[in-house]
């Protein structure tokens, strides 16, 4: 008997009772379908991960002031230190720091024209295009001098670029930010989400001394909201942050017993953490989704072994006509396979359906890969064969004669 | 179908069938019922049998073993020259394909599938290629004058029609032996008619070998060599004209309510 023809019969016998077979299906749909989002999510967060390390930059840190902890430390010193530019400066000047960047931000009205936008305004240096890896799609960036000297001069995301001008050329354009006037000298090319900057698409660059002066008024003249430095290889994050705590604590002048005034966030660390939560969502799924196959399989079992019963004399009617143990063992078993892989490819479908939808939102990738489907689809397969085999076994044990009497 | 060998004549020639001394009994719940009690009975091709006895002798029971359905308890079975006992399930499967064609009483045809394909399954089990195992089957179901049904489900034909399907069904794979148990038994007389004259024929211009299990007198003088059995015994073995004579006389013999000669047998 060829396979061709099996399978033919293997539907025939799945549509004759349809309700039933697609209740028995469910189970094993939901599972590959959990399954194959499992492997969507876990690509597509290790994508969103990479995509954003490329956006800010990789072995970056960020310093922040922390005096929450060391109430003792202000006490002694009596000033509340803050972290300044120079303390950055101190920062750039340490042998394992590739580049250290002040910065301060504000929220403001950005207008051209008659066209207004809100948009994150960030004050730094000229070394944060080189940390964060942000190239530019017109114009230059900003200058060491253009710090020195507080221009007013601005560097715009892509988008708010778009959004102000249109199809205009922005670069030499006057904006108002906050009503003072700025001059456009570059666009970023960027895209993407940054841990500090948001979409950089959206963002607005300034000189940090012209942020200061005009944008953000501080208390202490010098003072910046927190500093980003970026350590020289991968392997020398660890060793720049105690560098950086020990020159802090020196410029700060915190006592050997005293705790630090100020905290490192790592990163790397938060992009390995978000790819541990990343790790445990694919997990819960692939786990509801190995909870469902097995129930789905022994749904599976459970049907076949009621067909068999039902179509006993059936059975005994095609062993009386010459059909071989092994063809009625093959038909059962067929008949599972083709069950389950009708439902990967369901699942399949709606695991399809599920990634465009979250796609469509913009939020967030998902990718179900040829790697997804060529696993759920083995999957499915190998459920219909373990789950399938019992039954089918059994129905080839069967005696004809007992058969062709069962009522 | 017919090999040169088998064609002679006489007491050379391989019988198509030989029982020797066949016993069975059931097994249930530890007591064990025995059947036949030592059955000895051989056929040769082209011969057209009638089986005959009470409910409850064994005629199923026997007809069983010679389909190879069913294996004796004890003594010999000889399908074709080959000793059925020593064969494996697959074998067995094998066996009947290509040399039984079974006819039940409950015509046994498969739902949700055509007449055309249900005639060809034996072919598909044999091997043959699709096209040409529906070719065939169409070929069949004209010879037994269902050309234009092919396409109908099975529980769309009256009882007479599902049986010539099933009897186009048993013929597909051109098999040296047609047994059927109480073909006529679900279906009325001139029904029974139709299907014993198509029987006949087949017998008459095919030589097809048949062994046909009855309860009425009527059908089993379409056959040439009746078989009585009576509790698990061969009580006649002879031509049919002949054993049926001799039942209707006991039969009347105890209407009269003279004593009756069984015992003596
Ligand atoms: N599977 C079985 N298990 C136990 N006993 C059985 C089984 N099959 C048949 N028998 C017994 O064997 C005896 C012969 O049964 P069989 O079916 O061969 O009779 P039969 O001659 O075909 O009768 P009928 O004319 O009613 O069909 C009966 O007494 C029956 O009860
Ligand atoms: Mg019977």
């Amino acid at each position: 008997m060829k396979f061709g023809h099996i399978f033919a019969e293997a539907f025939r016998a799945m549509l004759a009772n349809p309700l039933r077979t697609m209740l028995t299906m469910l189970g094993i749909i939901i599972g590959i379908a959990s399954v194959v989002l499992m492997l969507a999510i876990g690509d597509g967060i290790k994508k969103f991960i990479d995509k954003q390390l490329a956006v800010l930059g990789s072995n970056l840190i960020l310093v922040q002031s922390d005096t929450r902890k060391s109430p003792g430390a202000r006490a002694r010193t009596g000033t509340t230190q803050t972290l300044t530019i120079d303390d950055a400066e101190a920062i750039n000047r340490l042998s394992s720091v590739a580049g250290a960047v002040p910065v301060l931000n504000t929220f403001s009205q950005i207008a051209y024209g008659n066209t207004n936008a809100n948009a994150q305004v960030q004050g730094t240096t000229s070394a944060t295009f080189v940390i964060r890896n942000l190239r530019l799609g017109a114009g230059i960036g900003l200058s060491e001098v253009d710090v020195t000297s507080a221009s007013r001069v601005a560097v715009l995301g892509k988008k708010i670029a778009e959004e102000l001008f249109y199809k205009n050329d922005p670069i030499g354009q006057s904006i108002r930010i906050d009503n003072q006037s700025f001059q456009v000298i570059g666009v970023l090319d960027n895209e993407g989400q940054s841990f500090d900057m948001g979409d950089v698409g959206q963002i607005v660059l300034v000189p940090i001394s012209t942020a200061r002066v005009s944008l953000v008024r501080m208390q202490t003249p010098r003072s910046v909201a927190y500093i980003v430095a970026q350590s020289k290889t991968a392997e020398g994050v660890n060793e720049m942050v105690r560098d950086i705590e020990e020159v802090l604590r020196d410029r700060h002048r915190i006592r050997a017993d005293d705790p630090d005034d100020f905290r490192v966030v790592n990163f790397g660390e938060i992009a390995k953490q978000g790819e541990a939560i990343g790790k445990g969502l694919a997990f819960a799924l692939g786990f509801i989704g190995a909870v469902s196959l097995v129930v789905g399989g022994i749904g599976i079992m459970n049907i076949m072994l009621v067909s068999v019963t039902e179509r006993t004399r059936e059975i005994g009617i095609r062993m009386a006509i010459g059909a071989r143990p092994s063809d009625v063992l093959w038909q059962f078993l067929i008949e599972a396979i083709a069950i389950c892989l009708v439902s990967g490819i369901v699942g399949i479908a709606i695991s399809m359906g599920l990634a465009a939808a979250v796609n469509a939102t913009g939020m967030f990738e998902l990718t179900v890969g040829v790697r997804a489907i060529l696993i759920a689809t083995l999957f499915s397969g190998f459920i219909g064969v373990f789950f399938g085999f019992y039954p089918a076994r059994r129905a080839s044990k069967l005696q004809p004669v007992e058969c062709l009497r069962y009522e | 179908m017919l090999t040169d060998s088998t064609r002679t004549q006489d007491g050379n020639q391989r019988a198509l069938i030989d029982v020797i001394d066949v016993k069975k009994s059931y097994v249930t719940n530890l007591v064990t019922t025995p059947v036949l009690h030592g059955v000895n009975f051989s056929m040769q091709r082209g011969e057209f049998v009638a089986i005959m006895g009470q409910s409850g002798s064994g005629k199923s029971t026997l007809m069983n073993i010679l389909g190879c359905l069913d294996t004796p308890s004890g003594g010999d079975y000889l399908l074709d020259g080959k000793q059925v006992s020593a064969l494996s399930r697959a074998q067995l499967a094998v066996l009947r394909n290509k040399t039984i064609g079974f006819v039940f009483q409950s015509f046994n045809l498969l739902k949700r599938m055509t007449i055309q394909d249900n005639v060809a399954l034996p072919l598909i089990y044999a091997g043959v290629s699709r096209a040409e195992a529906r070719r065939r089957a169409s070929q069949q179901l004209e010879n037994v004058g269902l050309g234009e049904y092919g396409q109908r489900q099975p529980n769309q034909l009256s009882g007479g029609q599902q049986q010539r399907v099933a009897i186009a069904r048993a013929l597909v794979a051109d098999p040296p032996l047609v047994l059927a148990d109480e073909p006529t038994g679900n279906l009325d007389t001139k029904t029974s008619v139709e299907i014993m004259s198509l029987l006949t024929r087949l017998n008459r211009e095919a030589k097809q070998s048949i062994i046909l299990v009855t309860h009425e007198p009527d059908i089993a003088a379409y056959a040439s060599r009746l078989v009585r059995l009576k509790d698990g015994l061969v009580l006649y073995d002879g031509p049919a004209a002949t054993g049926l004579q001799q039942m209707r006389s006991e039969q009347s013999e105890q209407e009269l309510g003279m004593p009756a000669n069984e015992v003596s047998e």
